[in-house]
């Protein structure tokens, strides 16, 4: 399957990728609304993205009440909107600060369902969408773990 | 909506006013620097001193800032400069705009002044004025700390000790480097009892047609990363200049004693203290370094300005000392000019010991440098007289200015020795704000190698293919000026301008795309191309109003005086009867009258902006 791969270390926190992601499905430029996020802090020197992994066994799908989310067959992780209900649960429990919400609207990637918009904007491939191999997948857990580290 | 609101906040009477503005005014001026002017001219009275509550500050983003189009990270700060008494206006990039857009306002104008420490906290569409007890006498870094850790992810606008102690070059800082550097306008916030301008916002900005603004993005993005000049900025950022001007004898040494200087402080150098290029929001370039040494930067200008200017022979302690003045709150080029001036003043004779209160004051000298830049910013001793800047010029002997490399009382910005390169000297000569290269900047004339075919239909009219003549220069400085007038209108960076670093970039067509996706506009060429020679029109009627005549419309004596002793640019000079001719020209191309005067019919007619 292709993911979206990050390198914090290319990352200039410019946040065009969240700009253009909240554009693409929201009509407005709002960095806080995107599926990808930024984190950034000049202070302590990092930027770092958070984008859903699109888990094997996904704890969001697990928690969800409603079964609003699925990981369908094309193994993209989706949210129903019809039958969430807001309850954010699914935000409380993706371990990797991946998911958002505002006004009880859920925000989570969907890989733009195979074709995802912030990928063009990024100046440095910070941020890639390649097909898995077990370098990328091994390197994908590494960041992962500095990730739990860090919340 | 695209737009945002007008906040006005009146500290002495402790009221707060949100208002809307009208889509003529900002289909006249649209935004950023435009809108900052013309409050700033129908808001300020004459004969104010500007560190009086009388005096008016405005923060305003500009009509892009925040969205997709790339760059557009910035704002203005704006007020009457205690630096030089006339037009005081800062460009600045970073977070802090877009955030200040996300809370709800494009803009905010102080007046008065508070009775206590304060500072404003602006979210989701509200504002308010706080108590700053808890963070007066930080620094710029620590304040931001501070409020990072007490309010969340903040972003903001802070001055710092320089400009509680009312030093008048005190800058206004946002993140760690990223400076509203010029004409004192951390000063004004000291004056006004204001530390910080905080904003915490979620309120997108809605785009009129989101797929046009993608595509638009798209393809500019693709131009700008192809020009050869992007890479090489990504690269190593803003020293790349520091080579090109020296290779001919172009860098400000010494007080301009000199014209070039060692090959130690080449973007070569730079670069081994480079941990990471870094990006203001928005934007594809990431120019900025974050430096080894706890900081960001060098820029080109802290390179000259605290580098060759004050004779530093070691790169570190440069970089060292523009950590220090950015922690305190100080504008990098002002700092630079002044102890430059001092030096060379105390190395004449001109002044001594008694007037220094003991300091021995030699180029190159890093301990006694450190130690005077931390005296100004709290107004201790002799830096109690530097901390007044060109004011100082009685107490430090030299009345007429001589020694001081300035316009209008506004030490030059860039590190670039002007008197080979005319027509950089007519447009340090002209801009609005005194000595300024962001004004009007026509780097194209030292792109050697460009064909004269291009260059003439950039700007649209004959030019002599030569840096070393004023003739026709007039052109080039009135184009230039009129298109990064409305690029800090749109709240985009100069970096992308067309003209600015290249022949390509960002010109007419591409912001029109743009605005018209942003806002759904049918907004034309022509109405686009008379944003900037409005802004330069009213940025002049205030500066007359405020006691500006032609003859500060001139360069410092040593361009004229002292040709320059090195390299290709040895013996050149500004001569003083082309200078007059070429600035009776730019008057003409500009429509003003040979005193320089905007006309009356002209007045008439950006008095009727509403």
């Amino acid at each position: 399957m292709k993911y979206l791969f990050t390198y914090p270390e290319k990352c200039t926190g410019c946040r065009q990728c969240s700009i253009s992601c909240a554009l693409n499905k929201l009509g407005e430029c709002n960095p806080k609304k995107g599926a990808i996020n930024v984190l950034r802090d000049e202070f302590e020197r990092y930027e770092i993205q958070f984008v859903c992994l699109h888990c094997e066994d996904p704890e969001c799908v697990l928690v969800c009440m409603k079964s609003a989310i699925t990981k369908g067959e094309d193994g993209i992780v989706r949210v129903d909107k019809e039958k969430c209900i807001g309850c954010r649960m699914c935000v409380v429990a993706c371990p990797y600060g991946a998911i958002t919400s505002f006004e009880g609207d859920i925000i989570k990637c969907d890989l733009c369902d195979g074709e995802p918009v912030c990928i063009k904007y990024c100046s440095t491939e910070a941020v890639v969408y390649e097909e898995e191999n077990e370098e990328l997948m091994d390197r994908r857990k590494e960041l992962a773990k500095v990730i739990l580290k860090k919340e | 909506m695209l737009n945002r609101k007008l906040g006005v906040v009146d500290l002495s009477k402790g009221k707060i006013e949100i208002q809307e503005v009208s889509e003529s005014l900002r289909k006249a001026l649209l935004g950023g620097r435009g809108f900052n002017s013309y409050y700033l001219w129908n808001m300020v009275p004459e004969g104010i001193d500007p560190l009086s509550p009388e005096n008016v500050l405005i923060f305003g983003a500009g009509f892009l800032t925040g969205t997709l189009a790339p760059s557009s990270g910035r704002f203005n700060v704006s007020a009457k400069s205690p630096e030089t008494g006339f037009l005081g206006d800062t460009n600045c990039g970073g977070f802090f705009a877009p955030e200040l857009r996300y809370a709800g306002f494009d803009r905010l104008i102080l007046k008065g002044k508070a009775e206590k420490p304060s500072y404003i906290y602006v979210e989701d569409g509200a504002i308010e004025i706080r108590d700053a007890q808890d963070y007066w006498g930080l620094d710029t870094l620590d304040v931001q700390k501070a409020f990072r850790k007490d309010l969340g992810q903040v972003e903001m606008a802070v001055c710092g000790v320089a400009g509680e102690n009312l030093v008048r070059y005190a800058c206004i800082r946002t993140g760690i480097k990223n400076a509203g550097g010029r004409t004192g306008m951390g000063c004004v916030m000291g004056s006004k009892n204001i530390k910080a301008i905080v904003a915490q916002g979620t309120i997108g900005i809605e785009i009129a047609h989101p797929e046009e603004m993608l595509k638009t993005v798209e393809e500019l993005k693709d131009y700008i990363m192809k020009s050869k000049i992007t890479p090489i900025l990504g690269s190593v950022g803003t020293p790349l200049l520091y080579e090109v001007s020296n290779a001919f004898g172009g860098i400000r040494t010494k007080n301009s004693q000199l014209n070039a200087w060692s090959d130690d402080f080449n973007a070569s150098e730079v670069e081994k203290f480079v941990e990471k290029m870094i990006s203001c929001s928005s934007c594809f370039v990431h120019c900025r370094h974050r430096n080894t040494l706890g900081g960001e930067g060098p820029e080109y200008t802290a390179l000259g300005l605290l580098g060759s200017n004050i004779g530093m022979e070691k790169l570190e302690d440069c970089i060292k000392m523009q950590n220090q003045v950015n922690d305190l709150g100080l504008d990098v080029s002002s700092t630079g000019t002044y102890l430059a001036w001092a030096t060379e003043l105390f190395e004449k004779g001109l002044i001594d010991e008694k007037v220094t209160g003991g300091i021995d004051l030699s180029f190159n000298d890093f301990e006694t440098y450190t130690k005077l830049i931390d005296m100004i910013s709290r107004r201790e001793g002799f830096g109690d007289i530097l901390a007044e800047g060109q004011w100082a010029a009685e107490k430090l002997n030299d009345p007429n200015r001589d020694y001081l490399i300035a316009v209008k009382g506004l030490p030059q910005s860039d590190p670039h020795d002007v008197r080979y390169m005319k027509a950089f000297a007519l447009g340090i000569a002209t801009s609005s704000r005194g000595a300024d290269h962001l004004r009007s900047r026509p780097t194209l004339e030292i792109f050697f190698k460009l064909p004269p075919d291009v260059r003439n239909k950039i700007y649209g009219a004959e030019i002599a293919n030569n840096p070393i003549t004023l003739d026709t220069k007039e052109h080039v400085v009135s184009w230039s000026e009129n298109i990064f007038a409305t690029i800090d209108c749109l709240g985009m960076c100069k970096f992308i301008c067309h003209g600015f670093n290249s022949p390509h970039f960002v010109d007419y067509d591409w912001m029109l795309r743009l605005i018209n996706a942003a806002s759904g506009w049918d907004y034309t060429d022509a109405q686009l191309r008379a944003v900037g020679p409005r802004v330069i029109d009213i940025e002049r009627l205030f500066n007359m109003k405020h006691g500006l005549t032609k003859a500060h419309d001139t360069l410092p004596k040593k361009y004229f005086d002292d040709p320059s002793p090195l390299k290709v640019a040895k013996g050149h000079h500004i001569d003083r009867e082309e200078f007059a001719k070429a600035l009776d020209r730019f008057y003409e191309v500009k429509g003003w009258t040979p005193q320089g005067k905007v006309k009356d019919d002209r007045i008439a007619e950006l008095e009727a902006i509403a």
